[in-house]
C-alpha cells in the first residue's frame, strides 16, 4: 500500500495524483464511495471520512481496515491527520478519533511508502519513491 | 540521553516509546501520570498496561510532583504522558496555575536519575479550533513545556499513525 497523510488541505490529493500519475477517474472519495469500492479502487481519498460512515453504520473500522489492507494491497489511501488536538467533549468524537488513529497506523504499517504533505511540500516518512513503487498502481489498471 | 516523543491522539506514541527500552538491561521504570478517573481512563489503563505486559517494566504512579520520585541510579525511565502530568498540575485544586517550571524540574530531576528518560507527551495545538479560556491555557502550557523538554531532550521523535520522524537527534528504533 501507499499513503499520503496531513493536515486538511495541505494538498495531499495533488502530490498523490503527480507521484503516482492517477487520473481523476482513479480516485474514489471516502465521503461518499461505496463500501464494495473500496477493495478494488486505485486510490481512496479522505479515508478518515469513510471510517466515520461506517463507523455510523456499526461497522468495526479497524476490522474493515484489516481486510481492505489484505484484499487491495497496492491501493493509495489518502487521508487527514486528525489527532492533534483537544480530547473532543463529545464521547462519539473520542471514539472516531481513536478509531482513526489505530486504523491510521494499520494503514502505515502496511505501506511501503508513506509521504506526509504540508503546505503542499511533501516529506516521505517510511520508504522511498521509486520507479516500481510510483508505477504499481497504474500497472495494475492495465492488467485488469 | 533523553528523548521526547510527541504527536497527535492515538497516533501510536506509547507503542513506539515502549519499544525503545527494549535495548536496555537496566531497570526499567514506568512512571503513569493519568488518574484513574471515568471508565474511559479505565480503558485506556487497562490497554496500556497490556501493551506493557511482558517488558519488563516496574509502574510507578506518579499524578502530580514528579521531582518528588526517588528511583535507582541508571534505571531507565519512560513517564507517560505529560499531557496528563501537565493537566494534573494545572486543575487539581481547583484554580488554574502555571505548572511549567515545576514540571521542568521534576524532569531534570529525572533526567539526573535516568541513563535513559522517554517522556510521552501531546500535539494539542493543531486543530484549529480556538477553547474556553481553560483550556486555551492548557494548550499554551502545555506547548511552552513541551518546547523546553525540546531543547533539553538529545532527540524529539513525532509519530504519525505510528511512524517516528525525528525533529531532533535520531529514530532510536
Amino acid at each position: 500500500m501507499k499513503m499520503i497523510v496531513g493536515g486538511a488541505f495541505q494538498g495531499k490529493t495533488r502530490i498523490a495524483e503527480k507521484i503516482f500519475s492517477l487520473r481523476a477517474d482513479d480516485i474514489i472519495n471516502g465521503a461518499v464511495c461505496s463500501i464494495e469500492e473500496c477493495y478494488s479502487a486505485v486510490c481512496i481519498k479522505n479515508y478518515h471520512e469513510l471510517i466515520r460512515r461506517i463507523m455510523n453504520n456499526n461497522i468495526d473500522p479497524v476490522e474493515f481496515t484489516q481486510k481492505l489492507c489484505s484484499e487491495n494491497p497496492e491501493a493509495v489511501i489518502i487521508m487527514d491527520e486528525i489527532g492533534c488536538g483537544i480530547i473532543p467533549i463529545e464521547k462519539n468524537e473520542r471514539i472516531y478519533r481513536e478509531l482513526t488513529g489505530r486504523s491510521g497506523c494499520i494503514i502505515a504499517e502496511n505501506s511501503d511508502l508513506v509521504i506526509r504533505v504540508c503546505c503542499g511540500i511533501m516529506t516521505v516518512i517510511k520508504g522511498e519513491i521509486n520507479e516500481d513503487k510510483i508505477y504499481s498502481s497504474r500497472k495494475n489498471i492495465g492488467e485488469s | 540521553m533523553m528523548t521526547l516523543i510527541t504527536g497527535g491522539s492515538k497516533s501510536g506514541k506509547s507503542r513506539y516509546a515502549e519499544k525503545i527500552p527494549d535495548t536496555f538491561t537496566g531497570k526499567k521504570i514506568y512512571i503513569a501520570t493519568m488518574r484513574p478517573y471515568g471508565d474511559e481512563a479505565a480503558d485506556a489503563i487497562i490497554r496500556h498496561r497490556k501493551m506493557r505486559s511482558g517488558k519488563g517494566f516496574e509502574t510507578v504512579e506518579q499524578y502530580t510532583d514528579i521531582h518528588r520520585i526517588s528511583l535507582p541510579a541508571d534505571c531507565s525511565i519512560l513517564l507517560e504522558c505529560m499531557g496528563n502530568l501537565c493537566a494534573n498540575e494545572m486543575f487539581t485544586d481547583g484554580a488554574v496555575c502555571d505548572p511549567t517550571e515545576k514540571i521542568i524540574t521534576g524532569v531534570i530531576h529525572l533526567k539526573k536519575i535516568a541513563s535513559e528518560l522517554i517522556i510521552v507527551t501531546n500535539e494539542t495545538g493543531s486543530d484549529g479550533i480556538s477553547y474556553e479560556s481553560g483550556t486555551q491555557k492548557y494548550i499554551s502550557v502545555l506547548g511552552e513545556i513541551n518546547r523546553q523538554l525540546a531543547a533539553i531532550a538529545d532527540n524529539v521523535i513525532e509519530c504519525v499513525y505510528g511512524i517516528p520522524v525525528a525533529l531532533k537527534g535520531e529514530v532510536l528504533c
